[in-house]
């Protein structure tokens, strides 16, 4: 098994009283792997306590999304020339403990796209009905049109391939790159798999999903869902 | 000069005044030639159904109006609505822009903080509230 440089992107706003944990438990886990942080317009102090712990930091001068973030870091990993970038949460949700089985799949050429999922198999972890609903209904609808079982279609724990970031540095979802995103790249034949992860609850700071967005939230997937299947898709 | 009612009386004198309005901003650079133009044709055709009454009546029973009003106000909501997409679209346009350029920006920063460390200016948090959807 080859080496790959990977490359732990953190899209990060007002996350100054998580981050530290995140990233401490991040270097203890995987010293292996480079650690990004993007500070997404933050008016707090995240951009310095990463940078406090030595870690990579690109900082947005304003809010721009958790999605405009990302391909940020894209463009970053693939100028650096890494071969895999994890998406991953500044809030503690996430654990490094699971960052080996998101890689493995990539690593072993199963897949472009690796997803962290709560749902295939029993995790733990309990929506809210509304939300379960919705995730219920973008899942069926990706199913429907890729014909690949994902079942945590928001999860913000993924690892993409390179030449996947390749495309995205370009290309990405601004504020969700949920449903449409896995349908784009589907459609531009990428691979995907979904690998069972355990996450935990956020330890400080905002969700990203919030009151105001859960009604934009399914009108903007739902809209932008249809367009990913009507856009032609470019070739990778 | 035959008028209908007072109303095409107001709204032709109102596309006039505006016309002129459109020209003086753009005469002091606060409009740009490229977004004036739509103004223009827009003011310049509700004027022209306004004060030339044979037009208008002749464009209002093509259109199956029966209130020749109706026709100048139809064409004026007709032009908002096409002025109003258009600066959606210009919008999403200069959002895109707005996200590259910063996006290139974080990226020229870490860039320039590699080469000389400790050395960089702090930036200035942005003054304007941040997007809430982040």
């Amino acid at each position: 098994m080859s080496v790959l440089r990977v490359l732990v992107i953190i899209p990060a706003h007002d996350e100054q009283e998580s981050l530290p944990r995140t990233l401490d438990e991040l270097r203890a886990v995987v010293p292996g792997a480079d650690l990004l942080v993007v500070d997404d317009g933050s008016r707090d102090a995240t951009a310095g306590v990463a940078r406090a712990r030595g870690v990579q930091v690109l900082r947005h001068v304003f809010n721009l999304g958790v999605g405009a973030a990302l391909q940020t870091g894209f463009r970053w990993a693939v100028e650096h020339s890494y071969d895999v970038g994890v998406q991953f949460d500044a809030d503690g949700q996430h654990d490094p403990a699971y960052l080996e089985v998101l890689l493995e799949p990539v690593r072993a050429g199963r897949c472009d796209v690796s997803i962290g999922s709560r749902y295939v198999q029993r995790s733990g972890y309990r929506a809210p009905a509304a939300r379960r609903i919705g995730m219920m209904l973008f899942s069926a609808l990706v199913g429907a049109v890729l014909r690949v079982r994902i079942t945590d279609t928001t999860s913000g724990f993924r690892a993409y391939a390179r030449r996947v970031m390749e495309v995205c540095q370009h290309d990405f979802p601004r504020d969700f790159p949920d449903a449409p995103l896995l349908i784009t790249l589907g459609r531009r034949g990428f691979r995907m798999e979904e690998v069972p992860v355990r996450m935990r609850e956020r330890r400080a700071g905002r969700s990203f999903y919030t009151l105001g967005t859960s009604l934009y939230y399914p009108y903007k997937n739902l809209l932008a869902s249809l367009m990913a299947l009507l856009q032609r898709p470019a070739q990778p | 000069m035959v008028f209908l009612s007072r109303t095409q009386i107001i709204a032709a004198i109102g596309a006039v005044l505006l016309v002129l309005y459109v020209l003086d901003l753009v005469r002091r650079r606060k409009l740009s030639e490229e977004y004036s133009l739509l103004w223009v044709i827009s003011t310049v055709v509700v004027a022209l159904l306004g004060f030339s009454t044979p037009l208008l009546v002749w464009v209002s029973r093509q259109l199956g109006i029966v209130q020749e009003n109706s026709t100048v106000f139809a064409f004026g909501l007709a032009f908002s609505v096409a002025l109003l997409l258009h600066l959606s679209v210009r919008l999403s346009r200069l959002g895109q822009e707005n996200q590259a350029l910063a996006r290139e920006l974080a990226l020229l920063r870490q860039k320039l903080e590699e080469l000389c460390p400790g050395r960089t200016p702090a930036v200035a948090p942005a003054d304007a509230p941040a997007a809430d959807r982040t």
